[in-house]
């Protein structure tokens, strides 16, 4: 294949070895990275045909995937950004031949029930004059295509940039005055969302601890800096204050397909005891979260770890022989617990989580 | 039913044949066959293929009467095609698989983009897409199965209900890479259970059947159950084999998932409420004898009556001798009273897998919505 690497190689080596020494980390930083990654990839990548571009793509994407495979984000943008080359190309091509008939089968007529995206307004506009696999000039496939494809890559850019403010828009129509909120963890989603209903409401916010990495500390101070009444309580008393609380706002990590989720644990014991008191249970996540997976849950390791000493340090020395530590990072959190999830496109319900995944990444992708 | 098979199987001239063959080749030599078109004949013939489906069979079934149709109009061709789903139904006792399929394809033919320069070619092409479409869709099963592997963990113990091709399927695929073992049910009255103990067992796969009222008991040794479906209707729910529904509740109840394999060519718009709405339900079944008034009953025998309990059997403890369950097991008239099939709700079902991915309850409602609606 006449694909030049050496240009981005380097980048993606970077961020390679900067995602496996956690140099990376949360999800919208991985994602925007991989965005920066994969622009200079296919701007210094040379191709003279669909297929060549999309096969780079991918053996990046393995690649980034393989180095950190639960920061889910990485390979999210990847399967992202395949489905806006595949859409920009289809509307060239089509500009092009203008006679694509489909055929109309059985099995074609079935698929009509597969949800479809809303045709996105393309950037080509249908200008693009395209010739694969030109013997005469081989480049000339790339040289037409690029500047669309840099202005899809640019488009998720921008999308991974304004996520906070997106999300927050509509802040204080989730949000009433003199509400109670209980939140855990310190997302910057949560954090953001909280200070822009801030803006018109008057609320309190308890955050909990979310031992025992106790990110919780920080995030009270954060919202109480900006002018938020909060209360930092410890985990063990999350069931207690339920009875008090109006709602219950979390973080995802990733929300997998069936509109479950991976955030912060405590996260779990949130939401179940949520539920006991038919506390709704709300998600601020960013679509870029959104994960083409089903079935992670049934993999304890699927959950990621932390460091144990956080949990039982060498301190206690002669414990520490004695006794397995673990410290996930994660809960699944199953869709049945959650009311609705926030994102920056809309507001969804998490049945309807597995038709925003069909409409924002290609089957064939799935697996990278 | 087991007659009506003997006597196909006696009717069938050439039974090597594949059945697509021996279709075509009585088609070929009967020309003037046209007023004699037996669909029900045809499909039982195609039936007899071990890999082929209701649904299949009456979509190839349909396409055979468009072979022998002489509609000249698409009004006409539709009428007999759906005179023909007309006929299927009113032979068979269980008709809902069956009518999924001849639903797809008479929504098929009507929505077909007419590009024929004439209406005799327009059937050829329709007949074209039809078997071309119960080709395909036999391979299915296979993507299901690979759907299905990433659920399926090292040592997993799953329930499964009666026997269903796909349901083995994915088994057999699941074994080649991960070990597994395998509860099913007796499936009463049928015990097609006992097929898929045999299926399984034969590649290795442990494999253990349980009673049907043992579903309760087992629950709690199983991973998540498994089952397969006859048709997936507009709720999100699912028509299978008697036993599905309760299976399905117990499983909710022990928090274990309880997942359904369906071929799209299952997908069926039908919206049941309840058990009693389903197309196979007649007044006869669960319905009370009329009994006799008391006073002339002296000696209660013969059926829908309790057999009288031996004086051992009353006072000891029980115990199953061969001779005391043949006393026992049900008359026929007592099993004409009751489901072959029943309704799981879509709220039981945690997730359905079709060859066109993995839904939820909620996505099979929208998709079928977007099928039909052309």
């Amino acid at each position: 294949m006449a694909v030049d690497l050496h240009g981005s190689q380097k980048a993606v080596e970077t961020l390679v070895s900067k995602l496996r020494r956690r140099q990376v980390v949360g999800s919208r930083e991985a994602a925007l990275e991989t965005v920066l990654v994969l622009r200079q990839v296919v701007s210094k990548a040379r191709f003279s045909n669909i297929d060549q571009l999309v096969s780079l793509i991918r053996s990046v994407g393995k690649r980034l995937v393989e180095a950190q495979p639960k920061e889910h984000s990485v390979g999210n943008t990847v399967r992202k950004l395949l489905h806006h080359i595949r859409e920009e190309y289809n509307t060239a091509m089509k500009a092009n031949a203008s006679t694509s008939k489909t055929v109309y089968s059985i099995s074609n007529f079935v698929l009509q029930g597969q949800p479809r995206s809303q045709n996105t307004a393309a950037k080509s506009e249908g200008t693009l004059v395209l010739k694969e696999d030109d013997p005469d000039d081989p480049d000339s496939f790339a040289r037409v295509l690029k500047p669309v494809l840099m202005e899809a890559i640019q488009d998720v850019l921008d999308e991974l940039e304004t996520v906070y403010d997106n999300i927050s828009k509509n802040a204080k129509d989730h949000i009433h005055s003199d509400e109670i909120i209980l939140t855990i963890g310190h997302s910057k989603t949560v954090e953001s969302f909280l200070k822009t209903a801030a803006h018109n409401r008057s609320f309190t916010v308890i955050v909990a601890e979310t031992g025992p990495s106790y990110n919780g500390h920080e995030m009270a101070r954060s919202l109480s800096a900006s002018g938020i009444s909060s209360f930092l309580v410890p985990d063990s008393s999350i069931y207690a204050i339920m009875s008090r609380v109006n709602k219950v706002i979390l973080s995802a990590h990733a929300i997998l397909a069936n509109g479950g989720m991976f955030s912060i644990t405590g996260s779990l014991l949130a939401a179940n005891a949520a539920r006991v008191h038919s506390t709704p249970v709300v998600v601020c996540a960013g679509q870029f979260k959104l994960t083409p997976l089903w079935n992670l849950y049934h993999d304890f390791g699927a959950l990621d770890f932390a460091d144990p000493s956080a949990v039982l340090g060498f301190e206690e020395g002669n414990l520490v022989d004695k006794v397995d530590v673990l410290n996930p990072y994660y809960d699944y959190v199953g869709p049945e617990l959650i009311d609705v999830y926030i994102t920056n496109d809309g507001d969804h319900p998490p049945s309807s989580v597995y038709r925003l995944i069909k409409e924002t990444y290609d089957d064939d992708d799935h697996e990278l | 039913m087991a007659s009506k098979d003997l006597k196909t199987q006696k009717l069938s001239t050439s039974k090597d044949l594949p059945p697509l063959a021996i279709s075509t080749t009585i088609l070929l030599m009967n020309p003037e066959m046209n007023s004699k078109f037996d669909i029900y004949q045809t499909y039982r013939k195609i039936l007899q293929d071990e890999e082929m489906s209701p649904p299949l069979a009456a979509i190839l079934s349909l396409s055979e009467l468009m072979v022998e149709s002489n509609a000249g109009t698409m009004f006409e061709l539709v009428k007999e095609l759906n005179d023909g789903a007309e006929e299927l139904k009113k032979h068979t006792t269980n008709s809902i698989s069956l009518n999924a399929g001849c639903e797809l394809f008479i929504a098929f033919v009507t929505l077909f983009p007419h590009e024929s320069d004439s209406f005799a070619g327009l059937k050829t092409e329709l007949i074209k897409q039809g078997q071309k479409y119960a080709r395909e869709a036999i391979s299915y099963r296979n993507k299901i199965a690979e759907l299905m592997l990433d659920f399926i963990k090292d040592d997993s113990v799953i329930l499964t209900h009666s026997c269903s091709r796909v349901v083995i399927k994915a088994l057999l695929h699941a074994h080649k890479t991960k070990r597994i073992s395998v509860y099913v049910t007796e499936a009463r009255p049928r015990g097609l259970g006992v097929k898929t103990y045999e299926a399984l067992t034969a590649v290795g796969i442990p494999c253990t059947v349980v009673l049907d009222s043992a579903v309760a008991y087992v629950m709690d040794k199983v991973d998540f159950v498994l089952v397969g479906s006859e048709a997936v209707v507009e709720s999100g729910g699912l028509i299978n084999a008697v036993g599905s529904n309760q299976m399905a509740i117990i499983a909710k109840a022990a928090h274990k998932p309880f997942y359904a394999l369906a071929e799209s060519y299952k997908f069926h718009r039908l919206f049941p409420l309840s058990q009693y709405d389903l197309p196979t339900h007649n007044p006869s079944i669960l319905s009370f004898p009329s009994l006799p008034p008391r006073s002339s009953v002296t000696q209660p025998t013969g059926a829908g009556v309790f057999p009288q309990l031996t004086k051992d059997e009353v006072n000891g403890t029980p115990s199953i001798s061969s001779s005391s369950l043949k006393q026992r097991a049900m008359s026929s008239e007592q099993l004409a009273k009751n489901p072959d099939v029943d309704y799981t709700r879509p709220d039981l079902i945690s997730l359905v897998f079709s060859d066109v991915g993995i839904l939820t309850p909620e996505a099979i409602s929208q998709y079928l919505v977007a099928m039909f609606a052309g």
